[in-house]
């Protein structure tokens, strides 16, 4: 008896092998190359591809395969592509299309919507879709059908709480975070069971009382229950160490410091945590008692290598604050910490490698001169393990910071800040010294758009005119380009299927999925 | 923190062009709250409600979870006396529905703009003037050599007068929307002059005096590209806190 149910299993597993369509977990773990599961095309955040196809010497012919239409929707989604579907995503929408040709399969629009209004993509796990809404609200979606399953509430949207980043798919959890900035808002990310919607575990951006990190806020008055540390985008996994990792949002009152003396953790931080219980493992906060809006969100992008001679797990992120780190993703040590583009506010780095930032750089009543904020954003970064280069899209800026709201009793901004010049770029930062390799600034190349590379020596992005572009990795001169007519809210990703190499852009409301000539 | 277009279908302004008795009916009571709030809470947390001396209430978790005034009412009866804030016993329920009125209108309203709208642009000059005039002229007509291109009694005459403190402050570090112009040297090397409309590495395009807009492949001209902003950006990367403050306490006595 017990082997016959042996038996029938293993049947139903080879059978839905050969027709489900439905994400096998085992691609998680993989490179991507049939198929763009996650946010990032895998657990690493690395954004990099092993596809080769399309490369250096031919990327000059690659053409336009097929095109997708929204009917003009704007879209920030990052699309997924699973067995030949691709899932690509509006505020409360989704359309499955065929990865192959554009054609749609379903389109599903939140009853009650509205429509419009951004969403930065799905999670899959099995035969379901996760997505995050501008309501705050958790959808589980029938992959096959477009169907809602189940939603629940997550964040509170009358607090300007909203959702739209992706979640990610661990095992049986689905982790979330959520945005906003309006109100004070304490952040947190969210594990929930992909079959039931139940919450499985949360962990708080602002520490509990007992927590070391408490001592890290004044408790005089009641700012560390208000928050900050927003968690808006989609963290990465490491299936060997088994840690999660995910970037936190500033600290509020934003742009008053004097209300919250202290370092103000877990805000502005790279957090490792157990995804099994939401345990914190290590923290390291890449900026300390921000003043300045800079949200340290950005994709903590793990690979291994050597580093200085010896081998190492490695994690590296870009920062709003303009500083670069690389760190050993085992305990949270850094091995660089060095900026990526000129950055007045800092004094130095303390013994762990964490900023000290200036006091006479937080924002003052008649203003300061501020230097390297917003050295990068939302844009998703790459890892070439191929060249050694962490590519990103940054901005060299000045601005002027005021102190509207002096007091320990602030609130919400306090502030005002204005940009006053904006230099973006691509920099190519070398991940064993932190030393800026090489920089695309002509005229602007470089900025707006996520990141792509690939094995076929090429980095994928969009510049600040509109253009897509081919990069050649090692040395940025450009190598294809193309002009879309529309922005950018996303970053490039790939997948080969049937032999051929797509490579999708998405442009305001129109994805357009370019390969090489089929003759 | 970052722009997700959902905040772009925010809600409709509030005001005039009510189009249902119940939205006029609102506008109405957001009227009245405005006047008592002008009244009596203006004093400290300012006429637009985004703080002064006390909190800002339109960032505040307590006046966005409030739907009538059950949140806000014991606030205002009772006071918050271990922050200074007095108590409002006189204050009728209904003047305070009046003022949560208003306090969601203003909310919707600056929801709209977020950071990047005109909120706070209020900002006093007295408050910004902290440098010394002196220093600021002596800047002025020294390494900042402001004075080659501008003149106090000429182009910057009334100055002060003309913009906003925030705004004549951000204006002369760096001022915007000043467009660059170029020569553009055609193969048959006739020149062609004109604003400067695009220049991404792969197209070069001016619209030239006459109006008319030309474009090239960027590789099959010349351009020499004349950024009348070129002096500004190089002084920005000079300037220290005390230049600004100085600088700005210099203009604005311009008036």
């Amino acid at each position: 008896m017990k082997r016959l149910s042996v038996l029938f299993v293993f049947a139903c597993l080879s059978t839905a092998c050969l027709f489900a369509q439905e994400l096998d977990p085992g691609k998680l773990l993989q490179l991507p190359t049939d198929t763009w599961p996650t946010y990032n095309g895998d657990y690493s955040g690395r954004r990099y591809s092993p596809l080769k196809q399309i490369n250096r010497e031919n990327v000059g012919s690659l053409t336009l395969a097929w095109a997708f239409q929204t009917h003009g929707r704007s879209l920030q989604s990052m699309p997924i592509e699973v067995n030949g579907i691709m899932y690509i995503t509006a505020g409360n929408e989704i359309w499955a299309v065929d990865a192959r040709n554009g054609h749609s399969i379903w389109h599903f629009a939140r009853p009650g919507g509205p429509l419009g209004g951004g969403n930065k993509g799905v999670a899959m796990w099995r035969d379901r879709l996760y997505m995050t809404t501008p309501d705050a609200q958790l959808l589980c979606i029938d992959a096959r059908t477009g169907k809602l399953i189940w939603q629940i509430q997550v964040d509170d949207p009358t607090l300007k709480a909203f959702g739209g980043v992706a979640p990610l798919a661990i095992r049986d959890h689905i982790i979330l975070g959520t945005s906003g900035d309006t109100a004070d808002l304490p952040g947190f990310l969210e594990s929930v069971d992909p079959m039931s919607g139940h919450i499985q575990w949360r962990w708080d951006t602002m520490p509990k009382q007992g927590d070391p990190a408490w001592h890290t806020w004044p408790h005089d008055t009641d700012v560390s229950t208000r928050g900050g540390g927003m968690t808006w985008i989609t963290g990465t996994y490491d299936p060997e160490l088994n840690l999660l990792y995910w970037g936190t949002g500033n600290p509020h009152p934003v742009e008053n410091g004097d209300a919250r003396a202290g370092a103000n953790l877990y805000t502005c931080a790279i957090v490792a945590l157990d995804p099994n219980t939401g345990k914190l493992v290590w923290y390291f906060q890449s900026s300390p008692h921000d003043t300045h809006d800079w949200d340290m969100v950005m994709t903590p992008v793990l690979f291994d290598g050597t580093f200085h001679g010896k081998p190492r797990k490695m994690l590296a992120q870009a920062g709003k604050n303009g500083l670069f780190f690389v760190l050993d993703r085992t305990d949270g040590t850094a091995l660089i910490s060095e900026a990526f583009v000129p950055a007045n506010w800092v004094e130095g780095y303390d013994q762990r490698g964490q900023p000290i930032p200036r006091q006479d750089k937080e924002p003052r009543p008649d203003g300061v001169l501020v230097t390297g904020g917003v050295g990068t954003n939302w844009q998703a970064p790459s890892y070439d393990p191929d060249t050694g280069l962490f590519y990103v899209n940054s901005r060299e800026t000045t601005g002027v910071f005021y102190l509207t709201m002096p007091g320990k009793y602030a609130e919400g901004w306090a502030g005002r800040d204005f940009f006053l010049s904006s230099k973006s770029m691509l920099k190519a930062i070398d991940v064993e010294t932190g030393k800026v390799r090489w920089t695309a600034d002509t005229l602007g190349r470089g900025g707006q758009s996520g990141i792509l590379s690939t094995a076929g020596h090429l980095v994928f992005t969009a510049d600040m005119s509109g253009n897509l572009v081919a990069l050649d990795a090692s040395t940025g001169q450009v190598l294809w380009h193309m002009y879309p007519g529309g922005s950018f809210g996303t970053g490039p990703m790939t997948y080969e299927l049937d032999g051929r190499q797509y490579v999708v852009f998405l442009a305001d409301s129109v994805a357009y999925a370019f390969a090489l000539p089929l003759h | 923190m970052f722009l997700l277009k959902a905040q772009e279908g925010g809600p409709p302004l509030p005001g005039p062009g009510a189009r249902n008795p119940a939205e006029g009916a609102h506008a109405a009571a957001a009227e009245r709250g405005h006047a008592l709030f002008r009244e009596n809470c203006a004093a400290c947390h300012a006429e637009d409600a985004t703080g002064g001396r006390g909190p800002d209430l339109i960032r505040s978790a307590l006046v966005r979870r409030d739907k009538n005034g059950e949140l806000i009412g014991p606030v205002v009866a009772n006071g918050r006396v271990e922050k200074g804030m007095p108590a409002f016993p006189s204050l009728t329920s209904l003047q305070v529905a009046d003022i949560v009125a208003f306090l969601q209108a203003q909310i919707t309203l600056f929801d709209l703009h977020t950071r990047f709208g005109p909120y706070p642009n209020d900002i006093p000059a007295e408050r910004l003037a902290t440098g010394s005039v002196e220093a600021g002229k002596a800047y002025f007509n020294g390494p900042g050599a402001c004075n080659k291109c501008h003149s106090p009694t000429g182009d910057l005459a009334g100055i002060a007068k003309k913009y906003n403190p925030p705004d004549l402050e951000v204006r002369f570090l760096y001022p915007s929307g000043v467009a660059s112009t170029a020569v553009v040297t055609l193969p048959s090397g006739e020149k062609m002059e004109g604003t400067l409309v695009l220049n991404d590495g792969f197209y070069v395009a001016i619209q030239s005096k006459d109006g008319w807009y030309h474009s090239w492949p960027a590789n099959s001209v010349n351009i020499e590209v004349h950024d009348p902003l070129a002096a500004h950006a190089a002084l920005l990367e000079k300037y220290t806190d005390a230049d600004m403050h100085n600088i700005f306490t210099y203009l604005e006595t311009l008036k």
